[in-house]
């Protein structure tokens, strides 16, 4: 066991503070206050996503093959945790880089390669994932959206929901089914849908928690090249497994409501309370579960560096991973009080980020269902 | 960064469970506190094996001690270990003849292992001091928590140094936390085993959602306790470090309390049931040190003020 950074860890992070600080322009707060999936931001992410691109950062833990350096897991977890932390600047392409492109490494053809990795390695592609569907949120496998092939095209009717980032996207990772008569996770096959395909319609849903964070999308008789399919027919969600080994512990909330919280120390230092029993004890508490899910998190990458299969420890670090932000983001809200009830400001935009916490990339009950079976062994219901 | 037992822990931890499968567990464990008793034996036969030299020895250091200290009680071990294994070592520098016990400066209140102490370890504001204690100068005091308990005087004994006192508070919380992870590794283990068995309804009362979210989460949080204890180990049991894994497996402690007795139903509060010799326990390492709060105002102290 060994809970240390290497001196080229440590030194990576100095230089990504460095870069972050150089690049990241003065009113970055206020452009990045509605999150990764707002309009500014994802204007933003295609500049910088291509200054990281241009140090050799974005792609780092790709093959060389395929323009990476084969950079171990900690080193793009460090870049992860720096990003996010700061209000993630790559915006929606962290997706790409995370899961979409190893996934198409994987199962895509020559063709698909040629046109998307080197484009998500540029730092200039914007995906969003179409998976959620109105009657398939938690049950996934009951997804409905129909693809039925029609020469070599794929005619897709049908529609998916909570989709962020569908506004800006160009490609959506779609998830379809293409066999009519299948169940379950039979019969479903994933499609690199262009976003300009005639019959596919956005509509925005008005959210709570930010601005341009939800969508819905609408599939009519939607025509997609069966050149477009990853992986084979009827097999997609063998496809989807294999992509989210990529994604086993999600975006490090852990990091930004670490950093929340040393402001909020700040924040009690300035206010003349921080010697209040009280308050130290709440920032106390805040604290251990951000380390805690750090902790728990780290626990899984190692996993991942030594190329292990997914196990529970993943659902485990998830839900650490939610209490930590839920915690810092109601400290944030005692601690500032009102001032938090103006949009845009520090407690409002950490709350706002909580508030997804135990629901986005999987319901926290869904996480609590396989911990009983998979990590307890307890009997399924 | 690297989340697995090497070779030599690996032996380590087989070798102190091999030793506490024939010298503790949960029988032996009520055995001796039906008579308020120590495991004087269990104590000796952990120190002629070495387990309590870890953090001495050059090869070995506190994150293998806190894995012996973890793994006694889960097993349920009856015997001061944290104190001699973690806390005496890196507080004085060197084994101090045991049992020992552990007291802030003017604790009134029962201390564990108070009784049957040969040294006290008492934590006063900027020293710890070494008393050394005779059978017969601590009042021995009933307790239905898990532990035998005693009332002692604080007073007198040996300084160990400047400093020595907020070793000493880091080691204890290092102790707890890894005491209390293994404590509540049982007391989960005994839970989730028993209600795959008990049937209710017509199913085992383990397959309802209901109960599974609720042991789940405690799994978590014993998972946290675990990875806590073992890096502030590593980090050589720095007052943040310490108190992060105590804050954290403290207040888990009490949440593991509650559901494990909660879900066991009536089974629970019997003697013919081994989840009270993990259960009460919990409570007891609960409260020591000014308890979750005290860890919790000591993480924030050391973490964002100078003072």
């Amino acid at each position: 066991m060994e809970f240390g950074w290497s001196d080229e860890d440590l030194a990576y992070r100095r230089e990504l503070r460095a870069f972050l600080a150089a690049e990241l322009p003065d009113d970055w707060a206020e452009l990045s206050k509605d999150g990764p999936g707002s309009e500014a931001q994802a204007r933003f992410s295609r500049d910088f996503a291509a200054r990281l691109a241009a140090r050799g950062w974005l792609t780092q833990h790709w093959p060389r093959e395929y323009g990476g350096s084969d950079a171990s897991p900690w080193r793009h977890a460090i870049l992860s945790e720096e990003m996010w932390s700061r209000g993630e600047p790559r915006g929606p392409q962290y997706m790409n880089v995370n899961w979409i492109g190893p996934a198409i490494m994987k199962f895509g053809t020559e063709e698909q390669k040629r046109l998307h990795l080197e484009r998500i390695s540029r730092g200039d592609a914007l995906w969003c994932q179409g998976f959620s569907e109105p009657e398939a949120g938690s049950d996934l496998a009951a997804l409905r959206t129909l693809a039925i092939r029609d020469g070599d095209q794929y005619v897709v009717n049908g529609g998916k929901i909570w989709t962020s980032y569908a506004n800006h996207a160009e490609f959506c990772f779609l998830l379809v089914r293409t066999d009519p008569d299948s169940k379950r996770h039979r019969g479903i096959s994933v499609l690199l849908m262009p976003m300009d395909t005639p019959g596919v319609e956005i509509r925005e849903i008005p959210a709570v928690v930010g601005e341009r964070y939800f969508h819905e999308v609408f599939l009519t008789d939607a025509r997609v090249p069966v050149s477009c399919r990853l992986g084979p027919e009827h097999e997609g969600w063998s496809v989807v497994t294999y992509a989210l080994q990529y994604e086993r512990v999600g975006s490090p909330r852990y990091a930004r409501a670490a950093l929340t919280l040393d402001q909020l120390a700040e924040l009690a230092r300035s206010q003349g309370v921080l010697d209040d029993a009280g308050v130290q004890e709440k920032l106390g508490q805040a604290r251990a579960l951000c380390e805690a899910a750090r902790a728990l998190t780290y626990r899984v990458i190692d996993q991942r560096a030594r190329n292990q299969p997914p196990t529970a420890d993943s659902n485990v670090a998830r839900v650490a991973g939610t209490m930590a932000d839920r915690a810092v983001a109601e400290l944030a809200l005692e601690l500032f009080g009102p001032e938090s009830l103006e949009y845009g400001t520090f407690g409002d935009a950490q709350f706002r980020m909580a508030m997804t916490a135990g629901v986005a990339v999987g319901a926290t009950e869904i996480q609590l269902n396989l911990i009983a079976t998979r990590f307890l062994g307890l009997p399924r219901a | 960064m690297d989340f697995e037992l090497n070779d030599d822990q690996r032996a380590i931890l087989e070798a102190v469970e091999t030793l506490l499968e024939q010298r503790a567990g949960a029988a032996r464990a009520v055995a001796l506190a039906s008579k308020g008793d120590y495991d004087a034996e269990l104590e000796a036969a952990l120190a002629n094996a070495g387990f309590t030299d870890m953090a001495l020895s050059e090869e070995t250091g506190l994150l293998e001690a806190a894995l012996v200290v973890e793994a006694v009680a889960r097993a349920g071990g009856l015997a001061a270990i944290g104190a001699a294994a973690l806390v005496a070592p890196h507080c004085a520098g060197r084994a101090l003849p045991g049992p020992i016990a552990l007291a802030s400066a003017g604790e009134r209140g029962p201390v564990r292992f108070g009784a049957h102490a040969r040294t006290l370890l008492v934590a006063a504001a900027d020293e710890a001091r070494a008393v050394r204690v005779q059978p017969g100068d601590a009042e021995t005091v009933a307790s239905n928590f898990g532990y035998p308990m005693g009332r002692v005087r604080t007073d007198g004994g040996e300084s160990l140094g400047a400093g020595s006192g907020a070793r000493l508070r880091s080691a204890w919380r290092l102790a707890l936390a890894a005491e209390a992870t293994g404590t509540m590794r049982s007391a989960l283990h005994i839970t989730v085993e028993y209600l795959k068995q008990r049937r209710q309804f017509g199913h085992p009362i383990g397959s309802f959602q209901a109960v599974q979210h609720r042991l789940a989460e405690c799994a978590v949080l014993v998972e946290g306790s675990r990875w806590l204890t073992y890096e502030a180990a590593w980090r050589g049991a720095t007052a943040e470090a310490s108190a992060t894994a105590a804050a954290y497996a403290l207040a888990a402690a009490h949440r593991v309390f509650s559901e494990t007795h909660q879900l066991s139903g009536s089974i629970g509060f019997t003697r013919e049931h081994d989840l009270h010799v993990f259960s009460m326990r919990l409570q007891a390492l609960r409260l020591e040190l000014d308890g979750v709060g005290g860890h919790q105002r000591a993480l924030t102290r050391s973490r964002w003020t100078t003072a």
